[in-house]
C-alpha cells in the first residue's frame, strides 16, 4: 500500500511537470511577450521604445535562450520562488494567496449542493421508479445535463437580478469571505455551477441504486423484516456509494478546471479563474504556469484520494 | 439476433462496413425511442439550416443603429424620453417588427439572421473538431491495443498527461497566442479531446484482440493492417458513432464558452459571440442573451437525447 502512494505520488509529479513544461513554452514561445503592456504605456509617453524593453527584458533574464529561462524558472520553483507576476505587480504566490479563497468557496458550496440535492434526488426517483416523481426527476437531469453553466448563470442574473431585483447583479468584494450577505450574493453563482453536477449526480444515483434495489441481499433485507428505511439507506445507498464516488471525485476536477472559471467571469468572482484569464490576456507566464500547475496536483490529488478512498469503502480492492 | 449473426459473417466479406440490413435493423431500434428521433429531427432541422440558411436570411454584421434594440415580435420595449419644453416624460412603445422577427441586438444587427449564421458554426466546429478528435482516439486507441508492451505503455502514459491537462485554460491559452481563428479553434479542440476516445476504444479493442475470429484470422496468415482495419475497427464502430454523438455537444459548448469570454472569431457570428453581446445588454434587450441560449440548449440536449438512443440501439443487452 505504502509502495503504491509513493508510485502514484512520483508519477503526479512526472504529469505535472509535463504539464507545466508544456505551458511554459507555449507561453514562451509565443510571439506576444509580458513587457507589452509596459511598451504601450512607454510608447504614448513618447519614450524610445526599444531601449526600455530590452532594459526592461535584461532585468527580468527574458532575453536569456529560453532553455536558459525554463531551467531558472524551474531552479527558482524547486526553491519555492513562484516568480513575479508583471500585470499585477506583486510576487506570483502573494496574488494566488489573496484570491483562491473565492474559488475555494464557490467549488465547495456548489458541490454540496450538488451532492446533497443530487444524491437525494436520485434515491427518491429510484425508490419510486416509474412513478410521475421519477420521470419529472429524469427529465430534470437530462435538462441539467444540457444546460451550458454560463448561460444558466446568465438566465439567473437576467432573472433574479435585473427584473426581480432579489440579488446584486455585480459582486461585492467588501464583505468578509465567510459573512451572510457574501453567502447570500453566492446563491447565483452556485446554482449556476452546482445544476449541471447535480443533474449528473441524480441520474448516476438512479442507476447504481436501482442496480441494487434487484440484488438478493436486499429481498433477504426485506425478508428479515427490516423496515424499509433501513433496507434503503443502509443496504442499498452503501452498496450504490462506490460508483458514485467515481462520477463526484471525476467532476470535481472538470469543475476545478472548467465550470468553475466561466461562472467567475460571468458573475466577477475574483477567484483564480479570473485571475488566470487575465494573466494570459496579459501574457503574465508566471501567473499561468503556477495557477495551471497548482490546479493539475489538485486533480492529481483528487485522483489518488478516489483510489485510496475505494480500499476504505469496499475493502475487497487492494492495490500493489 | 440470428439476423445480426448473418450480417456480422457478411462484414468479413466485405471489406465496407455498410451492411443495409444492419444498418435496417439499428434504424428500427432507435425508431422505438421517441425522444431520440425527436433529437435527430431537430438535428437536422439545425443541419439544413446551418447550410441553407446563410444564402436565404440577411447579412449576420450588417449594423444599423437606427433600429437596435428592437425587441423580438409580439414583444414591445417602452422608451421614456425626457422633454425639456413640456417638463414632462413622452413614452414611446417599440413594438417588434416582422422585418426582424426575433429582434434585434445592441447594434442593430438581426437576431434571425445571426442565430441562422450560429448554428452553421457551431455544428461545422463540433463535427470537424469532433472528426479529428475521434480519429485520433480511434487511430491511437487501436494501435495502443494492439501494439501493446511499451509501446501500449508510453501512448497511455501521454494520454495521462493529456487528461489531466486543464482542457479549457489551454484552449483560451492556446487560441490566445496564435489569433482568434475557426481553425485554429478546431485544430485545438480535436488536438486535445481525443484521449477518452482513446482509452475507451483501447480497453474495446483488448477486449476484441483475444477473440477466437481474431485468433482464426491471425491463423489463416491475415497481416496487421488486414486485422486492424477489417476486424477491429469496423468492431468498434458503433462504439465511436455513439462517441461522437455525445462528444459533439462538449464541442459545440466549449466553442460557445470561449466565444462568449471574448476569444472567438471576429470575422464570424456563433452562437457565443452573441452572448457576449447579450451579456451587457442583459437590463435593455434580455432577446439577445436568452435567443442563443435556447439554441445552443435545444443543440446540446438533442445530441444528447440522440446519443442516447443510439447507444441503447447498438447495444444488443439493452431492450428498448
Amino acid at each position: 500500500m505504502r509502495n503504491y502512494i509513493i508510485k502514484r505520488l512520483i508519477y503526479s509529479i512526472i504529469i505535472a511537470w509535463g504539464i507545466l513544461t508544456i505551458t511554459f513554452i507555449l507561453l514562451r514561445v509565443g510571439p506576444t511577450s509580458p513587457v507589452d503592456r509596459y511598451i504601450l504605456n512607454i510608447a504614448a509617453r513618447g519614450q524610445d521604445v526599444e531601449s526600455v524593453k530590452q532594459a526592461i527584458e535584461a532585468r527580468y533574464g527574458l532575453n536569456k535562450p529560453i532553455t536558459e529561462q525554463y531551467f531558472s524558472y524551474m531552479a527558482n520553483l524547486l526553491q519555492g520562488n513562484w516568480g513575479w507576476s508583471f500585470s499585477a505587480s506583486m510576487p506570483v504566490l502573494e496574488l494566488i494567496g489573496s484570491h483562491w479563497i473565492y474559488s475555494f468557496q464557490l467549488i465547495l458550496l456548489a458541490t454540496i449542493f450538488a451532492i446533497i440535492l443530487g444524491v437525494g434526488l436520485g434515491m427518491l426517483a429510484a425508490v419510486k421508479q416509474n412513478t410521475k416523481f421519477d420521470y419529472a426527476a429524469s427529465i430534470f437531469s437530462f435538462i441539467g445535463i444540457s444546460i451550458p453553466g454560463f448561460w444558466l448563470g446568465l438566465m439567473l442574473i437576467l432573472v433574479f437580478a435585473v427584473y426581480l431585483g432579489v440579488f446584486k447583479t455585480y459582486y461585492d468584494t467588501n464583505y468578509p469571505i465567510w459573512s451572510l450577505e457574501n453567502l447570500k450574493q453566492l446563491i447565483l453563482p452556485v446554482m449556476a455551477l452546482g445544476i449541471g453536477e447535480l443533474a449528473g449526480y441524480v441520474r448516476y444515483t438512479r442507476s447504481a441504486m436501482l442496480d441494487n434495489l434487484r440484488k438478493e441481499f436486499v429481498t433477504t433485507a426485506r425478508a428479515k423484516g427490516l423496515p424499509e428505511r433501513t433496507v434503503i439507506g443502509k443496504h442499498v445507498l452503501r452498496n450504490a456509494i462506490l460508483p458514485l464516488v467515481t462520477i463526484i471525485m471525476f467532476d470535481l476536477g472538470s469543475v476545478v478546471f472548467g465550470g468553475a472559471y466561466l461562472t467567475e467571469i460571468v458573475f466577477g468572482i475574483p477567484g483564480l479563474g479570473q485571475v488566470s484569464f487575465n494573466a494570459i490576456f496579459a501574457n503574465d507566464y508566471a501567473v499561468v504556469v503556477a495557477v495551471t500547475l497548482i490546479g493539475t496536483f489538485l486533480v492529481l490529488f483528487i485522483n489518488l484520494a478516489t483510489d485510496l478512498l475505494y480500499t476504505y469503502l469496499d475493502p475487497r480492492i487492494r492495490y500493489e | 439476433m440470428s439476423e445480426e449473426k448473418i450480417s456480422r459473417r457478411g462484414m468479413i466479406k466485405k471489406p465496407v462496413y455498410i451492411n443495409r440490413r444492419l444498418v435496417r435493423y439499428y434504424w428500427d431500434r432507435l425508431k422505438k425511442n421517441k425522444l431520440s428521433l425527436a433529437g435527430l429531427g431537430f438535428i437536422v432541422f439545425l443541419a439544413l439550416l446551418g447550410i441553407f440558411g446563410p444564402f436565404l436570411a440577411a447579412d449576420p454584421q450588417h449594423v444599423d443603429f437606427d433600429i437596435k434594440n428592437l425587441p423580438p415580435l409580439g414583444f414591445s420595449t417602452q422608451e421614456s424620453i425626457y422633454d425639456i419644453k413640456t417638463n414632462t416624460f413622452a413614452t414611446t412603445v417599440n413594438p417588434g417588427r416582422p422585418d426582424h422577427p426575433l429582434g434585434t441586438d445592441s447594434k442593430g444587427r438581426d437576431m434571425l439572421s445571426m442565430l441562422i449564421s450560429g448554428s452553421r458554426i457551431s455544428l461545422l466546429v463540433g463535427l470537424l473538431a469532433t472528426g479529428i478528435a475521434l480519429f485520433l482516439g480511434t487511430f491511437l486507441g487501436v494501435l495502443s491495443a494492439y501494439l501493446g508492451g511499451w509501446a501500449d505503455n508510453l501512448l497511455m502514459r501521454f494520454t495521462d498527461v493529456m487528461m489531466t491537462f486543464p482542457f479549457f485554460l489551454l484552449l483560451v491559452l492556446i487560441v490566445f497566442i496564435f489569433g482568434p481563428s475557426l481553425t485554429i479553434i478546431v485544430i485545438v479542440i480535436g488536438l486535445t479531446g481525443w484521449t477518452g476516445a482513446a482509452r475507451l476504444i483501447r480497453s474495446e479493442a483488448l477486449s476484441l484482440r483475444t477473440r477466437d475470429f481474431i485468433t482464426a484470422s491471425k491463423a489463416l496468415g491475415a497481416s496487421d493492417n488486414r486485422i486492424i482495419f477489417n476486424h477491429l475497427i469496423p468492431n468498434v464502430a458503433s462504439l465511436i458513432i455513439v462517441m461522437a454523438t455525445l462528444s459533439i455537444p462538449g464541442v459545440i459548448m466549449a466553442e460557445a464558452a470561449l466565444s462568449f469570454i471574448g476569444m472567438g472569431d471576429p470575422m464570424s457570428t456563433s452562437w457565443g459571440t452573441i452572448l457576449n453581446t447579450g451579456q451587457h445588454s442583459l437590463d435593455t434587450a434580455w432577446w439577445v442573451a436568452v435567443e442563443p441560449g435556447i439554441m445552443l440548449f435545444l443543440t446540446v440536449l438533442s445530441f444528447n437525447f440522440f446519443g442516447d438512443g443510439l447507444r441503447d440501439a447498438f447495444d444488443p443487452k439493452a431492450s428498448v
